[in-house]
């Protein structure tokens, strides 16, 4: 309960780069598809998750120290996702669960074709226990679920 | 007067058959008892217990101790010492005769051809030595005796102690209207106090009335004299009539000409059952209403008759605080098991349930009257049973080497079936590992461990594991990140 009474903005950050880089700038976009026939294949393609991991940190847009169990010392926790093809501007949903009650919920931005981004939240003393990360679609279908510990 | 009528309105009949039981009883044990030693210690030991108590209201704390302790040995050593006693009382009656039958004895000793046998016996200078039983079981101090079983007559008499008869030396026993033992040797007395002309019979004679209730009738084969032996006291009888109200009296028989001793008699059974009914009533309302005292206790609540299919999930109270009244005496002897609070789930619904905690619910010995109950409603929620499968995740804990990294992990079995209550299934996504250490995490490896099943009324389904196998990775980290911790740290 005392969990829940948390104001979720001091709770967790999301940073999303989709208004402060360009698509291409998030995405790689030394790949970024430029002909109408490839557009259109990727419009017809199915949003697939690539990666998702959790880690300590975003350093060039890739996740620095990937693991499953992360000391509380470190402040900060990451679940890092990227989705290629991102057929059509949509979203995906970031749930972090501890033991099985839900702690926030984020809501993160795609643009096609492809796209990488992060939720993370703060860590404090008593979050010490099992976490998991539940990445739903807007179908509310899940892509993946990470499952991590926090520990001393 | 109005106060009188007031409490007899208060008696339940219950109670008034619990008196007169216990009373009936009493008067059973006196009747039963009546005369012998045994009656006696028991009177004793009331006596002891008396004392106990008043030593207890004065406070008296070794005084009251010891005489606990006397009383207890007391009624140990009644049951050893006089076993014989008892036994003899409980086993030679029939039930009717324990339960209902007069202190008479049912069958006559025919003493009138007793007596005209002895005197023909000490008119031929035959010695003889007859033993009549009472209520002392004789088989302890008596040895040899030959089994005779006959009906007692004249000519059996004269024939049992004729000269060359070989058991005419022995005793011969006589129980009832029969003879039951001849050549019967007796333990002899070892008084220097008797004349010195009596011989072993004579004390034979007076060694079986030291020791035992029994009487015993000697015909002196020198003197032709004859003498009765009864409670250590020799005495000579002259005539036949003499010897029948003698033995009459000593054997507690029915003689026709005793109607002022029939009347007695039965005054003081009346009296007994007076004293036993007043007795048992004053220790009755000691017990139950000596002094209203109240006490509370915490009793935790049981529940009966719940459906098979369903299972308790939460109560909003295990136990409740019951207040309870009556007499100090039995409120202190309450014991645990005597309390109970039961709730009937039979008509009980998948989901909360309120029940109220009313006299019926709750089970008190009898004397014990119910105050109060809090809380005086129980909420109950039930569920039906359902299976679920569920991932499994790992509960790590402790501090992994700084410079590791625990990059993987497989469990085996992944997902695991669990029984339980369905709204818990429902709330439940995952479950989870008892805690698994990483201070002693060095390299990659694996470990066993057991599921933390919470709730505890989960249990995980018949097939499944219940101990789950992780394989884990670790990594070295990178140094510029390894330093950074460490630094950190």
């Amino acid at each position: 309960m005392k969990r829940l009474s948390r104001p979720a903005g001091i709770y967790f950050g999301v940073f999303l780069l989709l208004l402060a880089f360009s698509s291409q700038a998030l995405s790689q976009p030394k790949d970024t598809p430029t002909s109408q026939s490839e557009q259109s294949h990727t419009d017809s393609a199915k949003l697939t998750l690539r990666r998702a991991v959790i880690c300590e940190g975003i350093k060039d847009y890739a996740p620095t120290n990937p693991a499953i169990v992360f000391p509380v010392s470190i402040g900060r926790v990451f679940c890092f996702s990227y989705l290629d093809p991102v057929p059509e501007k949509t979203a995906i949903y970031h749930s972090w669960y501890y033991r099985d009650e839900l702690i926030t919920k984020q809501k993160l931005s795609l643009r096609p074709p492809r796209w990488a981004t992060y939720s993370s939240i703060q860590l404090r003393e008593y979050d010490k226990g099992p976490w998991r990360v539940t990445i739903t679609d807007q179908a509310n279908d899940t892509l993946d679920v990470l499952r991590f510990s926090i520990t001393d | 007067m109005k106060s009188f009528f007031l409490f007899l309105s208060s008696l339940r009949w219950t109670d008034v058959i619990d008196i007169a039981f216990n009373s009936y009883i009493l008067f059973r044990l006196y009747v039963l008892f009546k005369g012998t030693t045994v009656l006696r210690v028991l009177i004793g030991i009331a006596i002891l217990w008396l004392f106990q108590r008043i030593a207890v209201s004065l406070n008296l704390v070794l005084t009251s101790w010891a005489f606990q302790g006397i009383i207890a040995a007391a009624a140990i050593i009644v049951i050893v010492v006089f076993r014989n006693e008892i036994r003899s009382v409980l086993q030679a009656k029939t039930l009717r005769a324990i339960l209902w039958g007069s202190p008479h004895k049912a069958v006559q000793t025919p003493v009138e051809i007793i007596s005209e046998s002895v005197f023909d016996l000490a008119g031929k200078r035959h010695g003889a030595l007859l033993v009549f039983k009472a209520k002392d079981d004789l088989q302890e101090v008596v040895h040899s005796g030959i089994p005779w079983n006959g009906v007692l007559s004249k000519e059996m008499i004269l024939s049992i102690f004729w000269p060359d008869n070989p058991v005419h030396d022995g005793a011969a026993i006589i129980e009832g209207d029969r003879i039951s033992e001849v050549g019967v040797i007796l333990p002899v007395s070892r008084r220097k106090d008797l004349p010195s002309h009596y011989g072993t019979r004579h004390r034979a004679a007076a060694g079986l009335a030291e020791r035992t209730d029994a009487l015993a009738v000697v015909v002196s084969e020198e003197t032709g004299k004859v003498v009765v032996a009864q409670g250590g006291k020799l005495r000579g009888v002259h005539g036949k009539n003499e010897l029948a109200r003698s033995l009459g009296e000593a054997l507690g028989l029915q003689v026709e000409k005793k109607r002022f001793s029939q009347k007695r008699q039965k005054l003081e059974l009346s009296a007994a059952g007076l004293i036993a009914f007043l007795f048992i009533t004053a220790v009755w309302f000691g017990f139950t209403r000596g002094s209203d005292t109240l006490i509370t206790r915490d009793i935790p609540i049981g529940y009966m008759n719940r459906p098979a299919e369903m299972e308790i999930l939460e109560t909003s109270a295990n136990v409740v605080r019951i207040q309870l009244g009556g007499s100090g005496a039995i409120l202190k002897s309450l014991g645990p098991e005597q309390v109970q609070v039961r709730l009937d789930l039979g008509k009980a619904v998948v989901g909360k349930n309120s029940f109220t905690i009313t006299h019926e619910s709750i089970k008190l010995p009898p004397g014990v009257v119910l105050k109060s109950i809090e809380p005086s409603v129980v909420d109950v929620t039930l569920d039906v049973q359902a299976k679920k499968e569920l991932p499994i995740q790992v509960d790590w804990t402790g501090k992994l080497n700084f410079s590791l990294a625990l990059t993987d992990v497989k469990i085996d079995p992944q997902k695991i079936t669990v029984i339980g209550g369905r709204s818990i299934l429902e709330k439940l996504s995952t479950l989870y590992t008892e805690k698994a250490r990483l201070d002693t995490i060095e390299k990659s490896g694996e470990i066993t461990v057991s599921l933390a099943l919470r709730p505890a009324s989960l249990k995980v389904a018949p097939g499944s594991k219940e101990r789950i196998r992780i394989a884990y990775t670790v990594e070295e980290k990178r140094p510029k990140e390894a330093e950074n911790r460490s630094e950190g740290d």
